[in-house]
C-alpha cells in the first residue's frame, strides 16, 4: 500500500507539472517543422503513401472492395502508429531526459508524460488523413463516432501503465527498447490492422488474448461508424485496474533509483 | 526562509558495466546461470558516494564545499538539489532551489535563443508570462541582441554560454547550487557575470559552492565542510576547515 501511495504521488506530481511537459512536447514537435517547411506533415504523408499502398494491395489480396477495405486499414494503421510509438518511446522517457533529471527534481510521470503528449500531437498530425480517406471511400459516419473519445482515453490510460513500467525499466536494462520494438513487430502482425477482425472465427484468442486487438477495437469501430465490442472495453478496463495497481506499486519502489541508473 | 536537514544521510550508487545493464544477461545469471559462478563477472559494483553525512543549514549559511575529487561533493550538491533522494538516512530541503552545476541543461540547439529562453524559464519553475518576463532581463545581460533571433547552434561556444549563463541566473532562488564560481566571455563580460553571481550569493538564504580554491572559498563562504571519501570530515569555519584539510593533504603526500 505504501508504494502504492508513493507511486500515486509521482503520477499526480506529473500531470500537475504539465507546464513542463506539454511545453517539451510542443517543442520535439516543433523541431520537425524547424528545418524544413512541411516538417512533421512529411511523416503524415509517409503515413498516407502507406495507407493507400497497403490499401490498394491487400484490398486485392484479400479479394474486399477497396471502398471497405481502405478505411478499415487506414484508420487501424494510424491509430496502431500511436500506440506503437507510445510503447517504443516510453522506453527512453528517463534516458532521453538524463540532463534534465540529473539537475532539476520532478516528479518521475512528467517525462513519461512527453512522451505521450509528443505522440498524441503527431498522431493529430495523421488523422489529416482519415476525412480524406472517409470522403474518398464514402464511409458513413454516424453518432457512434462520439465513442472514439472515450475509447482514445481508454487505450491511453492503459498506455500510460505500460510506459511508467516500461520507462523506469528500460533506465536499469538498456536492452529492453530492443526487445519491446520486435514484440511490437510482432504485435503488428498478429493485431487485426491489416485483416479485418471479421476474417477471423468470433471470439478467435488472437482478438481476445492480444490487448492490442481490444485497443484498436474501441477506437477504430466507432470512427467507422460501428459499436466496439463489450468484450473489448471489459478487457482494456480489467488491464486499466490491476496494470496501474502493478504499475504504481512498481514505481513507488523502484521510480526513484531511476536517477541513479542514468 | 529555506531550512535543509541531513541526518545521516547516504547514497549508494550501483555501477553496472554493460553485462549488468542487460536484461538477457540478468536472466540468464538467475536461471542457469546459478550453478556457474563467472569469477571474471562483478556485473555490480556498490560505490558508497555518501556516507551517513549529517549538518543543518539555515538562512545566511554560505557553505563551502571542499574536498578531493571523487569526495562525495557533487552527489551531495545533488542531494541537496533534490535530485538524489538519499538510499539512506534522511534528507530535509525546504526552499526553492537552484542548481548551477549544468548550465546549458536541457537547450535545444536547433531553437532560437528566445525560445531558449522561455524553455529554460519554465524548466526553472516559472509560468510562461514569468518565462516571458526575465526574456528582457536576459536580452540585456547577454548582450546577444539579435542573434537571440537565431537557432543556438550557430553560436559560438562563447555566445552559448552568455547565454546559458544569463538564463540561469535570471531567477533567484532561496537555495543556490554552484559547482565552482563560474567565469565566463571575455574581460568586460566576467566582470559584469561576477557582480550578477556575487549579487545571487547575497540575496540567496543558503548557498552551497564546491570549489578548489581557497581563495574563492574565503571570499564567498562563512562556513566549510570538508568532504572525503563520502565522509563529512570536518564543518566549521573557513579558516579552521581548510587549515585542517591542507594539514590532511600534506600528510597524504608526505607518506
Amino acid at each position: 500500500m505504501r508504494f502504492i501511495a508513493l507511486g500515486s504521488a509521482d503520477v499526480t506530481g506529473g500531470f500537475s507539472s504539465w507546464r513542463m511537459w506539454w511545453m517539451l512536447a510542443k517543442n520535439d514537435v516543433a523541431r520537425r517543422y524547424r528545418r524544413s517547411r512541411i516538417g512533421q506533415l512529411w511523416l503524415t504523408l509517409s503515413m498516407a503513401v502507406t495507407v493507400l499502398g497497403m490499401g490498394l494491395v491487400y484490398s486485392l489480396l484479400f479479394n474486399t472492395p477497396i471502398a471497405s477495405y481502405l478505411p478499415h486499414v487506414g484508420v487501424g494503421l494510424v491509430l496502431w502508429g500511436m500506440i506503437a510509438g507510445i510503447m517504443t518511446e516510453s522506453c527512453l522517457s528517463f534516458t532521453e531526459n538524463e540532463n534534465i533529471m540529473r539537475q532539476i527534481a520532478l516528479p518521475r510521470f512528467t517525462y513519461l508524460l512527453r512522451t505521450i503528449a509528443r505522440n498524441l500531437l503527431v498522431f493529430g498530425h495523421n488523422l489529416i488523413i482519415l476525412p480524406i480517406v472517409f470522403v474518398a471511400c464514402g464511409t458513413a459516419i454516424n453518432a457512434n463516432m462520439f465513442l472514439f473519445l472515450p475509447g482514445l482515453l481508454l487505450v491511453l490510460a492503459n498506455l500510460a501503465w505500460v510506459g511508467y513500467l516500461l520507462a523506469i525499466l528500460s533506465a536499469r536494462f538498456r536492452d529492453i527498447p530492443q526487445i519491446i520494438q520486435s514484440l511490437i513487430q510482432v504485435a503488428f502482425f498478429v493485431s487485426p490492422v491489416v485483416f479485418k477482425p471479421t476474417q477471423l472465427p468470433p471470439n478467435h484468442p488472437v482478438l481476445i488474448l492480444n490487448p492490442f486487438a481490444s485497443m484498436l477495437d474501441v477506437m477504430r469501430e466507432p470512427l467507422l461508424g460501428n459499436l466496439p465490442s463489450l468484450t473489448a472495453y471489459a478487457i482494456l478496463l480489467g488491464l486499466l485496474i490491476g496494470g496501474w495497481l502493478v504499475s504504481l506499486a512498481f514505481a513507488g519502489k523502484y521510480s526513484h533509483r531511476v536517477v541513479y541508473w542514468l | 526562509m529555506a531550512h535543509i536537514v541531513l541526518d545521516k544521510a547516504s547514497v549508494e550508487l550501483a555501477v553496472y558495466n554493460s553485462r549488468g545493464r542487460a536484461l538477457k544477461h540478468e536472466l540468464f545469471r538467475r536461471t542457469v546461470g546459478g550453478g556457474v559462478e563467472d569469477r571474471r563477472d562483478s556485473s555490480v559494483q556498490v560505490v558508497k558516494a555518501l556516507r551517513e553525512v549529517s549538518f543543518e543549514a539555515r538562512d545566511g549559511d554560505r557553505i563551502g564545499l571542499i574536498g578531493g575529487n571523487g569526495a562525495g561533493k557533487t552527489t551531495l550538491l545533488r542531494v541537496l538539489s533534490r535530485v538524489y533522494p538519499p538510499t539512506g538516512g534522511r534528507a530535509e530541503i525546504d526552499g526553492r532551489v537552484s542548481s548551477l552545476i549544468d548550465l546549458s541543461m536541457g537547450m535545444d540547439t536547433d531553437a532560437t535563443g528566445y525560445e531558449n529562453i522561455i524553455m529554460r524559464g519554465v524548466m526553472l519553475g516559472l509560468h510562461r508570462k514569468q518565462a516571458e518576463a526575465i526574456t528582457q532581463d536576459v536580452e540585456e545581460f547577454s548582450e546577444l541582441g539579435e542573434f537571440l533571433d537565431l537557432p543556438i547552434r550557430t553560436y559560438s561556444s562563447g555566445m552559448m554560454l552568455r547565454l546559458a549563463f544569463a538564463v540561469s541566473t535570471a531567477v533567484q532562488p532561496d537555495i543556490l547550487i554552484l559547482d565552482e564560481v563560474i567565469g565566463v566571455g571575455d574581460a568586460a563580460f566576467a566582470e559584469r557575470a561576477e557582480l550578477r553571481m556575487h549579487n545571487m550569493i547575497t540575496n540567496a538564504n543558503i548557498v552551497f559552492l564546491a570549489s578548489h580554491s581557497d581563495e574563492t572559498i574565503k571570499r564567498f563562504c562563512n562556513r566549510t565542510l570538508w568532504m572525503k571519501s563520502g565522509s563529512l570530515m570536518a564543518d566549521g569555519t573557513p579558516e579552521e576547515v581548510l587549515a585542517a584539510y591542507h594539514a590532511d593533504a600534506h600528510h597524504a603526500a608526505g607518506e
